[in-house]
């Protein structure tokens, strides 16, 4: 059993960078990865922004030069990029040396494959290769991770939506918490597929011109794809090897809005009970909370209800806010984990990252996001919201040891 | 964490117990489809028309026992591919009209989280919510999660269970993988069929489970899984799972084994059985409904009343027990490759 979850390792990849330190010098130009160049081949490529990490399957297959012929989907290759990237800045030399699991999330796994056979095998069901369509479930990617890191205690994998690695990164905690781990890599990735972006564009809510979070005249996201991914370590695994503590997961909170399947409440109820569940376990008051990463994905309707949400929890009081998809896109399943590894730099490094393409205050809200970089403050408590279709709401709750 | 009630969809006579009653559905062929229910009273009509087939069965067996027990603290899902069906239709869509004018419907119900999310929504539930999509152990890692939270998080009762479809497409694309039979093999004889593959199945089995045993059912003692193990891991690991809720193999009654007629993978279930439980009791189940991912949902289902004395058809009794029923041990693999392990008691 262990109290406290400490987060010993971060690792990420998006459309602002391959690796952390990318990440972070993007964050620090305010360069946005949002733009119409991206390895997606549709026909809304000229129309439609989307934030695509900046290299083909070739380069990413490279990257992580896996040893077997198996076919690995983009969603995978993000995946192992990330969490190795993770292992790796967490000082785990050998990761069978204590309790580990994986636990990844991902909304559309290996659709980016499947796709691409189905455009065969629709026209002929003798064509297509079965290598490109056995990687299709969402278990995949995880197990493809798992191999690349070796990791063997415990597998498993989450999908909720939007939510999907907020809630992976929750469930890690969990598994540490009841003892059944020592130590969970926990995150999750999805790339761009034309299944998720003609889905979105059917609901009509991406933004042609780049999403603009909180701004009054929002129109959408924009979707993006990536991975990001924590070492969860239990207090005595992260003690017992001296190594550097980046922050702890000290609340987090799954609640469900109960109000449709695609839009969220107007007031934002399932995302309140979300926030005032994990403020709530990390047992800080709401002026301890220095900093949100907003869930922020530009649609009309979730920027409404999760400010009004926002404003019911803070009062007149509003942290610090801002809306990171600015910079990486809406990347789904993998939101969760890459704004968790975004909030805990802002911990690490005491500074708040803006929200771009803001311009004017939302009509109906009190507050306005950051916009420009802020450095040197004192960064303690930064809360991260992830929202996702079925109404599936997750909070965390990461604080400065 | 104890059965307070539960439902199931399947492709036997279960929504009614019926299959107590000796009312079983014989099958020839590959497709085990599920017996629904009259969904009517249950789901206004103009949304039953829209809904794919697993969120359907998911919203069958599910509400009705959300609605028997106000309060839940949350719904947790296992299905390794959700709604397929709507999923290859939106593809579908994609590829014929070139990523023209489609409807968001498909979408919308493609994702895997879509039947906990209509549950929520059915049933105005607020809490914990989440969906476990994890190949052949989606339904272990449920499990799993609906425990932590009994132990860790105050939480009183949850709805917990699996919805799993067979959609045209994914059955073409499994067969053209090598997962079903070749030859037509009836139910009767599937289990003796020895020949490679098996056959496909399909349904939903929810769970009110309660962290009191206070007029329940059945016990969920404890769970296991294991990925891509060796066979003597598996022994070693089942004895660890008995040892740590302080049982030995004597103590287990009888076995649920997930043997699904396929010869390339039934020596796990063999040699558990040889080398640990000789002399037990065995019941199958998925000569019955087919395999699936998350088919052990359905094996806690049948074990349940296994427990509770019902007359178990003749068909899912593979070698008679010698006792009274009290300690089912379910183990269950998924293609040789995920291995799940569920402890179940009387309570």
């Amino acid at each position: 059993m262990s109290d406290k979850v400490f987060v010993t390792g971060i690792g990420i990849i998006s459309a602002i960078g391959n690796n952390t330190g990318e990440v972070f010098n993007s964050l620090n130009l305010s360069a946005t990865g949002i733009g119409f160049t991206s390895y997606l081949n549709t026909i809304h490529r000229n129309e439609i922004p989307v934030a695509g990490v900046k290299a083909s399957n070739e380069e990413l297959l490279e990257i992580v030069t896996p040893c077997d012929n198996l076919a690995y989907t983009r969603t995978a290759l993000l995946g192992m990029i990330a969490a190795k990237e993770a292992v790796i800045s967490s000082g785990i030399k050998d990761i069978s040396e204590k309790r580990t699991g994986l636990v990844s999330a991902t909304s559309v796994g290996g659709m980016d494959k499947s796709e691409y056979f189905f455009s065969k095998f629709i026209k002929d069901n003798k064509a297509g290769k079965l290598k490109d369509i056995i990687t299709h479930d969402c278990g995949d990617s995880t197990e493809k991770i798992a191999d690349y890191l070796g990791v063997k205690d415990y597998i498993t994998t989450i999908s909720t939506a939007c939510s999907s690695s907020a809630n992976s990164i929750m469930f890690g905690a969990r598994l540490i918490k009841n003892g059944i781990l020592d130590r969970v890599i926990a995150g999750g990735t999805d790339s761009l597929t034309k299944f998720t972006l003609n889905g979105f564009n059917t609901l009509m809510i991406l933004d042609k011109t780049g999403c603009k979070p909180f701004d009054n005249n929002r129109n959408g996201l924009t979707l993006g794809e990536g991975a990001g991914f924590l070492v969860l370590e239990s207090e005595r695994a992260a003690n017992s090897s001296n190594k550097e503590i980046l922050c702890e997961l000290k609340g987090y909170d799954n609640s469900c809005d109960a109000y449709h399947q695609t839009a969220s409440s107007p007031e934002g109820y399932g995302a309140y009970l979300a926030m005032k569940g994990a403020i709530g376990m990390s047992r800080l008051s709401t002026d301890e909370i220095d900093y949100i990463n907003a869930h922020g994905t530009g649609t009309v309707n979730n920027d409404l209800s999760e400010g009004k949400a926002i404003e019911k929890i803070f009062g007149n009081k509003i942290p610090k806010l801002s809306s990171t998809k600015s910079f990486t896109g809406h990347t789904l399943g993998a939101a969760g984990g890459i704004e968790a590894v975004l909030s805990v730099l802002s911990i690490k490094d005491q500074t708040i990252f803006p929200n771009l393409n803001f311009t004017q205050q939302m009509k109906e809200l009190s507050f306005s996001p950051v916009t420009n970089l802020i450095k040197d403050i004192e960064v303690k408590n930064v809360l991260s919201n992830s929202f996702g279709f079925g109404g599936n709401n997750t909070t965390l709750v990461f604080s400065r040891v | 964490m104890f059965i307070r009630d539960l439902s199931s969809i399947s492709p036997q006579y279960t929504y009614n117990n019926k299959i107590f009653e000796n009312e079983i559905k014989f099958y020839s062929g590959n497709r085990y489809l599920a017996i629904e229910p009259d969904y009517k009273n249950m789901i206004p009509l103009s949304l039953l028309r829209r809904m794919g087939k697993a969120v359907r069965m998911g919203i069958g067996a599910g509400l009705p026992l959300i609605k028997k027990h106000p309060g839940l603290g949350g719904i947790i899902i296992g299905t390794a591919n959700g709604g397929l069906e709507d999923c290859i239709k939106f593809l579908n869509q994609i590829i014929s009209y070139n990523e023209g004018s489609l409807t968001p419907t498909n979408f919308v119900q493609s994702t895997p989280n879509s039947v906990a999310g209509h549950l929520a929504l059915m049933s105005n539930n607020t809490k914990y919510n989440t969906t476990h999509v994890h190949k052949g152990l989606a339904f272990e890692s449920s499990l799993l999660d609906a425990k932590l939270l009994f132990e860790q998080d105050e939480v009183k009762s949850l709805l917990v269970g699996n919805v799993e479809e067979i959609s045209d497409y994914n059955y073409n694309i499994d067969y053209l993988a090598g997962l079903f039979k070749e030859k037509e093999v009836d139910s009767k004889s599937l289990l003796n069929s020895n020949t490679k593959g098996t056959v496909c199945g399909e349904g939903s089995a929810m769970f009110v489970l309660e962290s009191s045993p206070a007029n329940s059912l059945a016990e969920i003692k404890d769970i296991d899984q294991i990925c891509f193990p060796t066979e003597s891991e598996i022994i070693e690991k089942t004895k660890h799972f008995l040892d740590r809720n302080n049982l030995t193999e004597s103590d287990i009654d009888a076995l649920v084994l997930g043997l699904n007629g396929d010869n390339r993978t039934g020596f796990w279930y063999n040699n558990l059985n040889k080398k640990l439980f000789k002399n037990h009791g065995v019941f199958t189940f998925k000569n019955l409904i087919g395999e699936y991912t998350t088919a052990s949902a359905f094996a806690i289902w049948l074990s349940a009343h296994i427990i509770q004395g019902y007359k178990i058809p003749e068909e899912a009794v593979y070698k008679k027990p010698q006792s009274e029923i009290n300690n089912i041990l379910i183990y269950n693999h998924y293609e040789g490759s995920q291995h799940g392990f569920i402890l179940m008691c009387k309570s």
